[in-house]
């Protein structure tokens, strides 16, 4: 409980052992939905992961006193709390993303990598572990959500964050794969995505 | 305590008073910010239908807004040097997933139309969203509407079109379709309201 720095496991759990994504497969949606453009990835990335750790932070934090039959309740009501403040912030400061996101802001609500880390970590572990663990874990989605968006808006626009890549941009070079912003070329990047990351690391389960 | 029924159904009904007023008070805090975008937008989506206005801030969008645009009935008259020079028509209605709330904006002859844009839609992204692109909506500009209850057709890409009929996107059926009918709703709105303003 005194100790404030997130443990080492923790963080190599929620980055890379256990990613939300390529290991544990969560989230999978909001993956496919919004990682056409690396702007609206990195800001559902950062929406995600603040609303992961506060969730997490909040379910353990009242872990004591909630009873256990209605914990789902519990968390679905907080996780639904922080979504709102996002999608409010997002209204207020920053319409044009908004905008853009439109319901997929709303969804983070629906997103498994939340419930399961209240769910798998928050409810039995105390309150600062599991804001590192959920901060972690939303960074780990995050991580592999930006390789994607990255991959589809370079091959599929020519462009990174909105900026025309040189090779990519230029039409004499580089014919525009449409297929990747569609959103079939999400399963596409995804798949590779896992398959990478799977392959680097080749030694699982082997418990 | 914690094992009594009754405990889950207040401590449920406490924690839900408790985030929800936090909520309320939150959104009461941005309520006028969100008010204020929601206005600017609107604006901004009159003023896009005519492409001769050039404005780049908010607060340009706004000033042009407010001293060239005259609200008559539902719509919007744009006057320059004193003259009429275009209608600004606000269109709305269900598209696929939610309500599509968009400006038509129709030159002074109210036949020829000089623009259009949307200032709230959830489309599907990549598909149905395809409507707030420029390739789009320039297929509006310069068409002519028709006379009847009908005075703009979206036709299947690929076939020939007459003078007031422009392209539907391709995989976006569904919403093309909800498009046609709730811009022919508003224009034909439109047209019967100018016609009794100009009978009295």
């Amino acid at each position: 409980m005194t100790q404030l720095a997130p443990d080492k496991e923790i963080v190599i759990n929620g980055l890379w052992k256990d990613n939300p994504i390529f290991r544990q497969v969560l989230g999978i949606c909001s993956t496919l939905a919004v990682t056409n453009v690396v702007l609206n990835t990195a800001v559902m990335c950062t929406s995600l992961t603040l609303v992961t750790a506060a969730s997490c932070l909040t379910v353990s934090l009242l872990r004591h006193w909630t009873p256990r039959n209605i914990r789902m309740m519990v968390q679905t009501l907080i996780i639904a709390f922080y979504v709102i403040i996002v999608d409010l912030i997002l209204k207020a400061y920053w319409p044009e993303m908004s905008n853009q996101l439109g319901p997929y802001v709303g969804l983070i609500i629906t997103n498994c990598i939340i419930m399961g880390r209240c769910e798998a970590f928050a409810g039995s572990n105390p309150p600062v572990s599991s804001f590192w663990d959920g901060l972690f874990s939303g960074l780990g989605y995050s991580l592999i959500l930006l390789g994607i968006s990255v991959m589809r808006e370079l091959l599929g626009m020519g462009t990174v964050l909105g900026f025309a890549m040189p090779y990519f941009s230029n039409p004499d070079y580089w014919d525009k794969w449409i297929i990747m912003v569609m959103p079939p070329g999400a399963f596409f990047a995804l798949a590779c995505m896992i398959w990478l990351c799977r392959s680097i690391k080749p030694k699982e389960v082997k418990k | 305590m914690k094992d009594k029924p009754f405990f889950a159904v207040i401590y449920m009904f406490v924690v839900t008073a408790f985030f929800s007023a936090v909520l309320i008070g939150f959104a009461r805090l941005t309520r006028d910010k969100v008010e204020a975008n929601r206005q600017i937008a609107f604006e901004k989506a009159v003023l896009e239908v005519f492409p001769d206005i050039e404005a780049r801030t908010n607060a340009q969008i706004h000033q042009i807004f407010t001293e060239q645009f005259e609200q008559v009935v539902d719509s919007y008259v744009y006057h320059k040097d004193g003259q009429v020079v275009g209608h600004a028509v606000p269109v709305e209605g269900q598209g696929y997933w939610a309500p599509i709330k968009g400006i038509v904006g129709i030159a002074a002859d109210k036949q020829t139309i000089t623009g259009i844009a949307f200032y709230e839609q959830s489309e599907t992204p990549g598909l149905g969203a395809r409507i707030v692109e420029p390739d789009f909506r320039d297929s509006f500009i310069g068409k002519q509407l028709a006379d009847g209850d009908r005075p703009l057709g979206i036709r299947p890409a690929g076939s020939t079109l007459k003078n007031s009929e422009i392209h539907s996107i391709t995989g976006a059926t569904q919403t093309c379709v909800r498009l046609e009918k709730l811009i022919n709703d508003g224009l034909v709105k439109w047209r019967q309201a100018n016609q009794e303003g100009t009978q009295q």
